[in-house]
């Protein structure tokens, strides 16, 4: 890795041990900052456990987690705060909180910010019209539909302006009009400034030619590392990645 | 490569506090939420933090007002109670001064603080269990901490302070009404004179009694608020733990009460 691009994201050895089994074993993988990275896997190769390590949601069994620098296993809850302020999050199975609303919600990272709760609240409509989420900030969550609660859960990522953005489920609840929009929203955000992006999604070409590199898990273990193109020249020889890839061998 | 179990790793815990540690990590949260809501408190009054009012309001309204009818109705009915039972040893023992003091000196140190702590702790202390398991298994702590917002402050902070505001609202109205039914009853029947019943009132307590009779409610709303919080916390990610928490909840608030009841008059009695 280059000394001017330093690492977003840093894991080492990382296990996690679910149920008597290793869910995650032995990950070991670096993101350059302003790296847009897709990890991909079938259903239960590990994706969202690793996400969740990675946002410090869960602790690993083992190895080391270094987040924009910082081992986050030895952060106090002030200083994973701050961290998290620099962080943004859509997590698989909605997260938000369904006793507030959506303009609520989407105040929720800007709290303990400065600012007066007048201009959060005008950043918070900028982000709902960007998200085409406007006329629903007093709807509860349960009154939107899937897709809708995954664009509240994006405008709520993003409206801190985090350098890193880790994104659970890309697709899920997403119509293939509304993926596109989303993918605008988030080059425009790669474009103004540098946005790192962690995904997951089953599908390797969902991010397009935005993708920097592509990391293939299979039961919780990395069976690939490279870029689309890498992994277009890696297919014709690598019949497991067909077959978890593209669902054929 | 070695596998996990290889090398000695330890299961990630599907429900947390299960097993033999399990008390200790509770006892850890009850500490751990009881500094961040002092925390939260200090910052609103030092103007660093804003309270959630609208989260506040709601817990005022689910621990005070809707128990205030049933609290009433239980503080009549128990007035009632002890007058019937004063009556009958009134009738046995014509020592009416002696006979109400230590009546009056039961209800305010010990009867209200308790029927108090209950009320609350089905009221208010089951909601705040079920809605931090159902927090928990719908996602939306995690939804919270990756926003950088701590869920305890979030969900504990405004329903302690409401829990505790209403411990002591409630323990200074119940005992005017069991008081009073206590009274009406005895008047009635026996002609007890209201300057004798008030002055029983007046030579029953010190400033210390009472301040003994306002604090314990204080202190039960305190439990019953940590057991909530560690028994919705234990609920992990499994939906059918939610009515175990509020059960749960329940019977350790009720138990914390008593035992706390004895330790608080050993401690001032010895």
């Amino acid at each position: 890795m280059s000394v001017d691009k330093p690492a977003a994201l840093e894991l080492a050895g990382v296990f996690q041990h679910v149920g008597g089994r290793a869910a995650l074993a032995g990950i070991d993988l670096s993101v350059a900052s302003g790296e847009w990275l897709l990890l991909a896997g079938p259903n239960g190769a590990g994706k969202s456990l690793l996400t969740r390590l990675i946002l410090g949601l869960d602790t690993p069994s083992a190895g080391t987690i270094r987040v924009l620098g910082q081992d986050i296993q030895s952060l106090g809850w002030g200083a994973m705060a701050r961290l998290r302020a620099r962080v943004g999050a859509v997590l698989q199975g909605g997260s938000l909180v369904a006793s507030l609303n959506v303009l609520e919600n989407l105040l929720l990272p800007l709290r303990g910010l400065p600012g007066g709760r007048d201009r959060l609240a005008r950043e918070a409509r900028l982000a709902m019209t960007v998200l085409q989420l406007d006329g629903m900030e007093n709807l509860r969550p349960r009154s939107l539909s899937l897709g809708q609660r995954r664009r509240v859960e994006l405008a709520r990522a993003l409206i801190h302006r985090p350098e890193l953005l880790v994104w659970d489920g890309l697709t899920d609840g997403l119509d293939p009009a509304a993926a596109r929009d989303t993918l605008q929203v988030l080059r425009a955000q790669r474009e103004s400034r540098k946005l790192t992006l962690i995904a997951t999604d089953n599908d390797p070409d969902v991010l397009g030619d935005a993708c920097d590199r592509v990391a293939v898990l299979e039961r919780g273990r990395l069976v690939f590392t490279g870029t689309p193109a890498e992994l277009e020249t890696a297919l014709p020889q690598r019949l497991d990645l067909r077959y978890l890839l593209r669902g054929r061998a | 490569m070695a596998s996990p179990r290889d090398i000695g790793l330890s299961d990630a815990p599907d429900r947390p506090f299960h097993g033999p540690r399990g008390w200790v990590e509770g006892v850890g949260l009850a500490g751990l939420t009881l500094a961040s809501c002092l925390t939260l408190y200090v910052q609103i009054l030092l103007g660093r933090a804003r309270l959630d009012l609208p989260a506040f309001a709601a817990a005022l309204r689910q621990s005070g007002l809707s128990v205030l009818p049933a609290i009433t109705l239980v503080a009549a009915a128990v007035g009632a109670i002890l007058g019937r039972q004063t009556q009958t040893i009134l009738e046995q023992f014509d020592l009416p001064s002696l006979v109400l003091l230590s009546v009056t000196y039961g209800v305010v140190m010990e009867l209200v603080p308790i029927l108090v702590g209950i009320l609350v702790a089905g009221r208010a202390g089951v909601a705040l269990a079920v809605r931090q398991a159902t927090l928990t298994v719908n996602g939306e702590v995690d939804g919270l901490l990756a926003s950088g917002v701590d869920p305890i402050r979030f969900t504990v902070g405004p329903v302690l302070l409401a829990m505790l505001l209403m411990s002591f609202s409630f323990a200074v109205w119940t005992s005017l009404v069991t008081f009073a039914a206590a009274f009406l009853w005895l008047w009635v029947t026996v002609k007890i004179p209201p300057a004798l019943f008030l002055d029983s009132l007046a030579r029953a307590f010190s400033p210390g009694d009472l301040l003994e009779a306002i604090a314990k409610p204080m202190l039960f709303a305190l439990l019953i608020a940590l057991i909530a919080t560690i028994n919705g916390t234990a609920a992990g990610r499994d939906p059918l733990s939610v009515g175990e928490a509020a059960t749960r909840t329940m019977i350790g608030a009720v138990a914390a009460i008593l035992l706390a009841d004895l330790v608080v008059i050993l401690l001032v009695r010895g």
